[in-house]
């Protein structure tokens, strides 16, 4: 980025520039120290602000604790004016919802939230109002809350070059009535509302790749309240209401009414406490808000048109955030556990691929492909690009409105010229969802280490699953079908978590990543053949096929895959290439899977082995609980990371992501910073 | 406060055997001090030496390597570099990752060092790369002008675009090693750098005042004169 002015150049008297911040919607800011020592930070304007001037003089003498005291204003030799301001030290809101993409902790919350009412409130009592209130303008020094830009944005509607401010970054925050030209003190309200919002979920509501299309949703959108809490639902409707006759008047109201909202909730509320004292109670509440308030936002917000699958969702929902989960594992595994005894799982089995089949066609022929945005991760946190931030390199000068049209119309129609940014990265219109898919940045050693534990704990997992078989179904009479058994699920596990791990957070085609694992899953199946021989296991029931599948006797074309009731080398090696092959097994090792244990993978999986030991030569139920006891182990034994913790170290190169800045450990945020990459 | 009785409970397992060498801390150091004023990123004071001190503010000439202001002792505590690994020698009240220490303390990446019940500052080693080490500030301390952190160079430290470089500049395409050399701080890059205007063939000295800039980068350094 380049700056017009040199380090220790004095384009003031008595000022001496340091260093350049960065360029904001305004002009360069740069921090200088003045003759005795005092740091400032300067603002240099751009040309012809000069009505925009006006309202900062009319803020010269204000002064509140929350707002960033302006000292003074000057012009220099070339006639280009200068801000005098108090220079903010700590981390900006931007920032912090940067480094927190899933939203901020509810003590946090607060205390932004308290700060930015006071100094709002204190403005509105002048009968001033911020106008461009934004999180790129509200900073933090010392834990005090400091509302940046005052009086700079105050008379942009007057100005047919107002446009000029109304970038990508600014209309996230932009009140309906600002494309009528109406700037009452709810315009304030409204954006303060955004902000909340964001600050709880971590995204703004209304998110587009156009200026013109997030102002259209402004206009006319309903913002989705159902990713949040239901006491907190009323109170942001009321603050992002579209009429400002209807919205709430002022802010202190809405800060009153989200602290009885929250209140309500049950969440234990602590007033705002230096830092250094709050830092455990902290930790606990942002573990509680993260829960509630993130519980599961996309099974809310998916597709919910169509009856079946809103039926389909509403059921899983139910199942996903209701039901807690010791439940779900005593309830499935009874479930189970009477499909194998009954002697069903044939019939079942028979039920579930003609009902999968009709299910495919139906959904071929009968229905839209349901958008899946939710599952298709992307590397970048939603956070709006800000005016100024590093990620609009060249953005091009807007056109200048002509006057005299209506006002609504040139408002969208000059924001949509400039609406077209280089950014080359496609915002995300959804909700952020990190998924396996997500591309992200693993160190090697924390790659390494990942992987030696999961294999380890993969032992424990093996013989945990292994002997649950054991004492659960009667497949394992012997020590050595227990071995034979427990050995090559570990090592299926293993098998599978090593690729899956160094594959996770990168790019890759998803096609050749199956055929390594199925050629993985072949050598799984030969060594599982010369264990079977080792073991001698000739005579056991386990390995008794009980018929020919699909094959006539035990023959696949001319590879012999069954040989007086026993598979052969050849029938391992397909059962487990198939088994590797079909399923997407480095979802269920990927740290950023949906759950730890994810009963509804298990259950697919599971379904798969009956299917191949139906159509294959292969022992049916052996092949039915093998796939699930895999599954199993893979997924208990695989490093996992719950998913508020989840954070991004960006891949290089990028510069969508503001990385974090070498403070990396905030005082408050509870959020691992190295969360994301850990075991 | 943790009473210092704690320490019969946790034996120094974290102290090495070197630590007699410690002892013989010299005074003064010789640790010279610079800013580093990065555009667009931020300011860092870089101290160059191997022993570090950390102490309040002072009317004296001589105040602290790392002078902060807070309600510290004027030598409150040294970092040191001994070999390949960092130690805190304290002087006063010190808890290293919530045990109080009262003698040579192993540092590792990571661990908050916490003074006089208030102050607390991080530890990092932030690249495998380098020995030098960064402190960050964990509670609102700060020196009397704004920093970002505190660089404890030893050899030499790394300015580019990731996490685990001592200054992470995100829009930088490319790595500047800072290191000292014979006592003369050097600068070099695979960017075609300047330094005050003139190009960098493969490295260039770091005078006081230096400014180097390339297309995507400017950054400045200047010696503290503020003591003796």
């Amino acid at each position: 980025m380049k700056f017009a002015l040199a380090p220790e150049s004095r384009p003031l008297e008595g000022y001496t520039i340091k260093r350049a911040i960065h360029r904001g919607g305004f002009g360069e800011v740069y921090y200088a120290l003045t003759d005795a020592g005092k740091e400032v930070a300067l603002k240099l304007l751009h040309n012809n602000m000069e009505v925009e001037l006006r309202g900062v003089s009319q803020c010269l003498n204000l002064k509140h604790p929350n707002l960033v005291t302006i000292f003074d204003m000057r012009q220099d030799a070339d006639k280009d004016h200068w801000i005098i301001m108090e220079y903010v030290g700590g981390k900006g809101l931007y920032e912090v919802l940067q480094e927190n993409p899933a939203g901020l902790p509810l003590t946090e919350v607060f205390r932004w939230l308290h700060g930015m009412t006071a100094g709002l409130s204190f403005l509105h009592d002048r009968g001033l109002v911020h106008r461009d209130l934004k999180p790129a303008n509200v900073f933090s020094d010392a834990d005090q809350v400091k509302i940046g830009d005052v009086g700079l944005s105050k008379y942009i509607s007057e100005s047919r070059r107002s446009a000029q401010t109304h970038s990508v970054g600014t209309v996230y925050y932009m009140a309906p009535e600002v494309a009528r030209g109406r700037y009452g003190r709810e315009v304030d309200v409204y954006s303060l509302g955004i902000i909340l919002y964001e600050m709880i979920t971590g995204r703004v509501p209304f998110e587009g790749e156009t200026t013109a299309e997030i102002l259209m949703k402004h206009l006319t959108a309903e913002p989705d309240l159902t990713v949040l809490p239901e006491k907190l639902r009323p109170v942001l409707a009321a603050a992002l209401e579209k009429d400002p006759d209807r919205r709430i008047s002022e802010v202190e109201e809405l800060e009153r009414r989200f602290r009885k909202a929250i209140e309500e909730s049950g969440f234990a509320i602590e007033k705002p406490t230096p830092v250094y004292t709050a830092k455990t109670s902290s930790k606990k509440s942002a573990k509680a808000l993260a829960t509630t308030f993130l519980g599961n936002p996309h099974s809310a917000t998916a597709f919910k048109g169509s009856g079946l699958a809103g039926k389909w969702n509403s059921a899983s929902e139910f199942w996903n955030t209701r039901v807690p989960t010791p439940v779900k594992w005593v309830l499935c595994g009874s479930v189970l556990w009477l499909i194998l005894r009954s002697g069903a799982l044939q019939p079942l089995t028979a039920g579930g691929v003609i009902g999968g089949l009709a299910y495919l066609v139906y959904r071929t022929f009968f229905m839209k492909s349901p958008s899946r945005h939710a599952t298709q991760g992307t590397a970048y946190p939603p956070r709006p690009p800000q005016p100024g931030r590093p990620e609009f390199p060249g953005a091009p000068m807007p056109a200048p409105l002509t006057a005299g049209t209506s006002q609504a119309v040139p408002v969208m129609a000059g924001v949509q010229q400039r609406s077209m940014p280089p950014a080359p990265q496609p915002l995300p219109v959804s909700a952020i969802v990190y998924t396996p898919a997500t591309v992200r940045q693993i160190p090697a050693s924390q790659r390494a280490a990942d992987i030696t534990s999961s294999l380890t704990v993969a032992l424990a997992a093996a013989a945990l699953v292994t002997t649950a078989v054991h004492l659960a179904t009667d497949l394992l009479p012997d020590p050595g079908d227990v071995a034979f058994f427990g050995s090559v699920t570990l090592l299926a596990a293993w098998a599978l978590i090593v690729p899956a791990k160094l594959w996770e957070g990168r790019l890759g085609d998803t096609f050749v990543r199956r055929l390594i694992q199925g050629s993985l899953g072949l050598g799984v199946g030969a060594v599982a053949a010369v264990l079977q021989q080792f073991l001698m296991l000739d005579e056991t029931q386990l390995l008794q096929a009980d018929g020919d599948g699909i094959f006539n006797g035990g023959n696949f074309g001319r590879i012999h895959v069954l040989e007086s009731g026993l598979p052969t080398m050849a029938g391992f090696m397909m059962f487990f290439g198939l088994l590797f092959l079909v399923r997407r097994w480095w979802w269920q090792a990927d740290s950023f899977r949906k759950s730890r244990f994810r009963i509804s993978s298990s259950l697919v999986t599971l379904f798969l082995g009956v299917l191949l030991s139906a159509v294959m030569p292969f022992p049916e139920q052996l092949g039915a609980i093998w796939a699930l006891a895999i599954s199993a182990v893979v997924q208990l034994s695989s490093g996992w990371t719950p998913q508020e913790d989840r954070l991004l170290v960006p891949p290089p190169g990028s510069a969508q992501v503001v990385p974090m800045m070498a403070q990396a450990r905030h005082p408050v945020a509870s959020v691992p910073a190295a969360a994301g990459q850990r075991m | 406060m943790i009473p210092p009785a704690v320490d019969k409970f946790f034996p120094k397992q974290r102290a090495t055997a070197d630590v007699s060498e410690c002892r013989e801390l010299k005074w003064p150091m010789s640790t010279d001090r610079y800013m580093l004023w990065i555009d667009g990123v931020g300011a860092w004071q870089l101290c160059v030496g191997s022993q570090f001190l950390i102490g309040g503010p002072t009317l004296e000439d001589k105040s602290a390597d790392i002078c902060l202001m807070a309600n510290l002792s004027r030598r409150h505590a040294s970092l040191l570099r001994k070999g390949e690994d960092w130690f805190i020698h304290p002087h006063s009240s010190t808890v290293v990752s919530g045990r109080a220490v009262t003698g040579p303390t192993l540092l590792r990446t990571g661990d908050e060092i916490c003074l006089a019940e208030r102050v607390r500052l991080g530890f990092r080693i932030p690249s495998v790369l380098a020995g030098s080490a960064l402190i960050d500030f964990e509670s609102p301390h700060r020196p009397a002008h704004s920093v970002n952190g505190i660089i404890l160079m030893t050899d030499s430290i790394l300015l580019g675009s990731r996490k685990d470089h001592h200054v992470c500049c995100p829009d930088w395409p490319d790595l500047v090693v800072i290191y000292s050399q014979d006592g003369v701080l050097r600068c070099r890059s695979k960017a075609s750098l300047t330094i005050n205007g003139m190009r960098v063939r493969d490295s260039a000295v770091l005078s006081d005042g230096a400014i180097v800039s390339s297309d995507d980068l400017r950054f400045r350094i200047e010696r503290l004169k503020d003591r003796q």
